[in-house]
């Protein structure tokens, strides 16, 4: 897992403010232990959320440790251009070189923190913690928090997962309800999204979190950053097929629309072949050329190899019925099992714009009132899918709760009056399943009472990675099960007993007992 | 010079491998052009700043891009990818063949750090030999991304009208415009890429950042070697780590830490306005007063109800501090106090907060910013209706006009044939169609072809042509080309020379 960017200095990669905590926290404070979480949110019940996001996929720790923090990361060059940095942009020599002196001579330049992680791919409720993060060293206090900044971007990789698998729920449901089974689910809802984001970086890590659910993707980026940091047992993750656009229609010229599918149509016999059909007149072209002047060529095709009518403007229910009235009219449906329109099998439909969860779940239902099954469509979604996100969709955040100073250990928290949501978890946690399957986090050190159980593992220690999960473990862990299709219950995924998985229902949190222990303050 | 390990071939939508197969025989030219388009019902952002596109060609487009290492590495992939053979193996290895490597592309782009109106063409990409004619939108993908800096460039400009509009309000003057907007996006956003690239748009406007990889993007490919500060200040982990009942402590540390130079204190870990009244306002009322005005302690609450928050704050502070009234009239703080507000910033609750202050008789010289997601990462294609499309092809040497224009959706239609830009007699800026503009008036200059970069751009000049004019309440900022020179002491802290 190699690939590293020579060029990337972890000590100029957190928010410069943080060059100066280590001169702030208490006097002989020797350790800082911080924690993440996808925050609960009260309902604001001015704000009527379709979507709950009730769960989280935690995915996308792994890509950070792997290509930011393992290994030797502070070389003698790497202190020297941090301080030469900031002390321009501070004005003043407030760069911690000593601290880094330190690291670099006594560890090799590693670094002295150790992270504990729920297993990728697990999905957890809100609320709860998903990883811990802990100096080892009590000269290095200031080093927890320093890798706050790069570790607060597994916001990214956790909420396109969770959002994609939150789509998965809908398409699974609508799937099932109008047809009987889930075939081609995982092809359901394509990722066109490497345009519209915000760098290739951001292109490979969001892809490769959409593909935690789908197999579909146009992001070719997304499968490097999976073989890279991941590894599956199959060849590749993810898959596409020949489709066309608007240029390639255009450059024909007005008046050929009819000859660019045609061209295009034969060009790929034995594939699906995705057509981009609106660049003048979809209904026209569903219509005339498609219902009407190349027929025949598309009813010879195979179910393997269907024609994939693809409009892309207007609004996407109204043009999606209006497509599908218009081809069921020339290529007529036959009736499924459970009573929806299925279309000839050489033709089906992509709705690639304008879809986010709110529009899919509008079309799937519309199309179910409309008696279509689901079977006609797939889906393709670009900037909604991998980049009209934030940190505040699933209140990402990351906060210390445990300090030790002058050997004493002290619970901290923050509880601002103004906003009990950002109150913070107060000292070492752990996470559970209690007997009847719900999640539960233990705060002020009480998960130690615990015989076994905490759910987070060691990942990373000392600079080492000790623990790693294969994308085929992620997708293992991040399945939606038959329950899942219904409102959210907790995942009922048996597996051996492996630190990959979340441990079975038998291991049972008993209610603890009230004392703590003797030298562990909370400070209220 | 390009990334080592980046291979191009894979960095497109993997259709596009297929859409050599599909262009129409005979072309021997694909011509494309970026813009934001214009949207119907006017549109919120009129203008856009345009940035970025020097660090995508210097990145991953110049020099050598193609090796035969990478040819394998694609080929491969695809065959596994489509589940058939489809990529244009033999085409990609002509470019390796007759131009070592480089792309045969032109590209020209209007220079950085313009602002042009929506709807204006802002670049032009075309394959320079008839072989390569399916490389123009290969490469789409990849310059669609440039998206992204123009959008944070152009949203946080908008935040310099509004904050510049309040500062001249209620001070007179623009002092310290620069410093009114703080970058905290850093965690915030999808990548470390994006950090640095949205971090380096945001230096177009502003010189106060957190986010350490925009000062270094703006070294490496922009040629500035400061581009940004900042300050100490506080976390919540280094207050909250003396316990509750020792937040006092906490703050007198800060004080003592940093004797010199302004210092930022969170103050909301458990109760804003008891900090503010009892702890501020009282115990260490003494120690906040013997500040001096180039080492002001700056508040910062970070919950709450922004514009509610910081009223009750300044209200409270004006009690313990008291406050005097600047030339305009307006209430200012003691010049060793100031605030902070960094939660919950956007151009709305901006706008909304400075008009709540300047209600209440404050001026905006009280207040600085700080903005996370609001800056970096909520933004997307959409927000300045970003597209690429071709206009032009050439088939049997025969050029011809192409365009979509979805029945559907109008405002998706597209520009038609070789494109210019150009100001026009009446000084708007405007797109020129079809071929029919005057190369003499062309805004647009050629920055890369056939593999090498052709015209660059520094910070300092993107800057200067980015700059907020006097009189932005005009309707029509870019009229005037005029350069309205910046303070000296402006012109050296924005580039980084003190």
């Amino acid at each position: 897992m190699e690939h590293r960017d020579p060029n990337f200095n972890i000590l100029l990669a957190t928010d410069s403010y943080k060059v100066t905590h280590y001169k702030q926290y208490p006097p002989n404070t020797s350790k800082v232990y911080s924690y993440f979480e996808c925050r609960e949110k009260r309902p604001d019940p001015t704000k009527n959320r379709k979507v709950k996001y009730e769960t989280t996929v935690f995915y996308g720790l792994q890509y950070i440790t792997n290509k930011y923090l393992k290994g030797k990361v502070v070389t003698p060059e790497k202190i020297q251009e941090a301080k030469e940095v900031y002390r321009e942009h501070f004005q003043d020599d407030v760069f911690n070189e000593k601290g880094w002196n330190y690291i670099l001579e006594k560890y090799d330049g590693h670094l002295p923190i150790e992270i504990k992680a729920v297993p990728e791919g697990s999905v957890i409720p809100r609320g709860n913690v998903l990883f811990t993060v802990e100096s080892t060293d009590p000269e290095c206090y200031w080093l927890t928090n320093w890798v706050e900044t790069i570790l607060v971007q597994v916001w990214y990789p956790v909420t396109v997962a969770t959002n994609s698998r939150e789509q998965k729920k809908i398409l699974a449901k609508y799937l099932l309800e109008t047809s009987g089974n889930l075939d081609k689910l995982e092809y359901k809802l394509h990722d066109f999204g490497y345009r519209g984001v915000s760098s290739q970086e951001t292109a490979g890590i969001g892809a490769s979190a959409h593909l935690v659910n789908f197999k579909g993707t146009d992001t070719v980026a997304g499968i490097g950053v999976i073989k890279k940091y991941y590894g599956t047992k199959d060849p590749v993750p993810g898959f596409s097929v020949p489709a066309a656009e608007h240029s390639t229609i255009t450059a024909w010229g007005k008046d050929h629309e009819r000859d660019a599918f045609e061209h295009i149509v034969r060009q790929f016999p034995n594939v699906p072949v995705s057509i981009v059909s609106d660049s003048y007149d979809i209904y026209n072209a569903c219509e005339k050329i498609w219902g009407e002047d190349l027929r025949s060529l598309i009813e010879s095709r195979s179910a393997d190899a269907p024609l994939v009518v693809r409009p892309d403007s207007g609004n996407p229910l109204d043009t999606v019925l209006k497509v599908l009235e218009i081809l069921g009219k020339k290529f007529i449906p036959t009736e499924n099992s459970k009573g929806y329109k299925v279309l000839p099998p050489y033709i089906r439909v992509i709705q690639g714009d304008g879809v986010d969860i709110n529009t899919l779940q509008e079309i799937v239902e519309g199309m179910k009132q409309h008696r279509w099954s689901i079977e006609n469509i797939a889906f393709g979604s670009g900037g909604a899918l991998l980049q009209k996100l934030t940190r505040d969709l699933l209140n990402c955040s990351f906060k210390c709760s445990y300090v030790v100073t002058n050997g004493l250990g002290v619970n901290v928290f923050k509880d601002p009056v103004a906003d009990p949501n950002k109150r913070s978890k107060k000292g070492r946690l752990s996470l559970h399943r209690t007997a009847s399957g719900d999640f539960v986090t233990l705060e002020e050190g009480k998960g130690d009472l615990e015989e076994y159980g905490d759910l987070l593992h060691t990942v990373f220690q000392n600079g080492k990675i000790v623990q790693t999960y294969t994308f085929d473990d992620v997708r293992d862990n991040a399945k939606i099960t038959d329950s899942g299709i219904l409102p959210m219950t907790p995942s009922l995924n048996l597996h051996p007993p492996s630190q990959k998985h979340c441990p079975p229902l038998e291991r049972r949190v008993d209610p603890l007992p009230t004392h703590t222990r003797k030298h562990v303050q909370t400070h209220t | 010079m390009a990334a080592q390990d980046f291979n191009i071939l894979l960095a497109t939508d993997s259709y596009k491998i297929t859409h050599y197969k599909q262009y129409p025989p005979n072309v021997s030219k694909v011509y494309s052009y970026f813009e934001c388009r214009r949207k119907r019902g006017g549109t919120q952002f009129s203008e856009i700043v345009f940035f970025g596109l020097q660090y995508l060609l210097k990145k991953y487009l110049s020099g050598r891009v193609i090796t035969e290492e990478k040819i394998q590495e694609a080929k491969v992939f695809y065959q596994m990818h489509f589940r058939q053979t489809v990529f244009d193996e033999e085409g990609w290895r002509k470019v390796l063949e007759k131009y070592d490597g480089r792309l045969p592309i032109r590209i020209k782009a209007v220079p950085e750090g313009k602002i042009i109106p929506r709807g204006n063409v802002l670049f032009t990409v075309e394959n320079t030999d008839p072989d390569f004619f399916w490389l123009t939108n290969y490469i789409e993908t990849m310059l669609v991304q440039m998206w992204y800096p123009i959008s944070v460039a152009t949203i946080s400009r908008e935040f310099k009208k509004i904050l510049a509009k309040h500062l001249k309000a209620t001070s007179g003057s623009l002092e310290g415009l620069d410093f009114k907007l703080h970058d905290f996006g850093y965690r915030g956003v999808s990548s470390q890429e994006s950090a640095a690239l949205g971090g380096a748009a945001h230096l177009v406007n502003f010189c106060s950042t957190d986010t350490v990889a925009g000062l270094l993007m703006a070294q490496r490919y922009y040629g500035c070697p400061m581009a940004g500060f900042s300050m100490p200040a506080a976390e919540h982990s280094t207050i909250i780590s003396w316990g509750r009942s020792r937040e006092k402590e906490a703050f007198e540390s800060m004080l003592d830490q940093f004797p010199t130079g302004p210092v930022s204190v969170v103050s909301d870990s458990y109760d804003i306005f008891k900090a503010c009244r009892h702890i501020w306002g009282d115990k260490l009322k003494e120690r906040v007063i013997e500040r001096s005005e180039d080492s002001c302690l700056i508040i910062r609450p970070d919950s709450g109800d922004p514009a509610e928050t910081l009223i009750e704050v300044i209200k409270i502070l004006e009690e313990c501090f008291g406050c005097s009234l600047n030339s305009q009239g307006f209430k200012v703080l003691p010049s060793y106090l100031r605030i902070i507000q960094g939660d919950g910033i956007d151009l709305n609750s901006v706008d909304e907060i400075l008009e709540k202050l300047s209600d209440e008789g404050w001026s905006a010289e009280n207040v600085f910013f700080g903005c996370g997601s609001a800056l970096l990462q909520k933004l997307n294609r959409d927000t300045l209706n970003c597209a690429f499309k071709c206009s032009y092809v050439e088939i049997n040497g025969k050029g011809m006009d192409v365009y979509k224009q979805p029945v559907t959706d109008p405002s998706k239609g597209s520009k038609r044939g070789l494109l210019s830009l150009r100001r026009n007699s009446d000084d708007f800026i405007e797109t020129v169609e079809r071929g029919v503009g005057k190369p003499e008036e062309d805004m647009l200059v050629i920055v890369f072809e056939n593999g090498s970069i052709v015209q660059e751009y520094t910070l300092e000049e993107i800057r200067k042509n980015a700059r907020l004019l006097e009189d932005y309440m005009a309707p029509s900022q870019h009229n005037q080309d005029e350069p309205k020179s910046l303070e000296p002491h402006q012109k050296h802290i924005m580039n980084g020379v003190h």
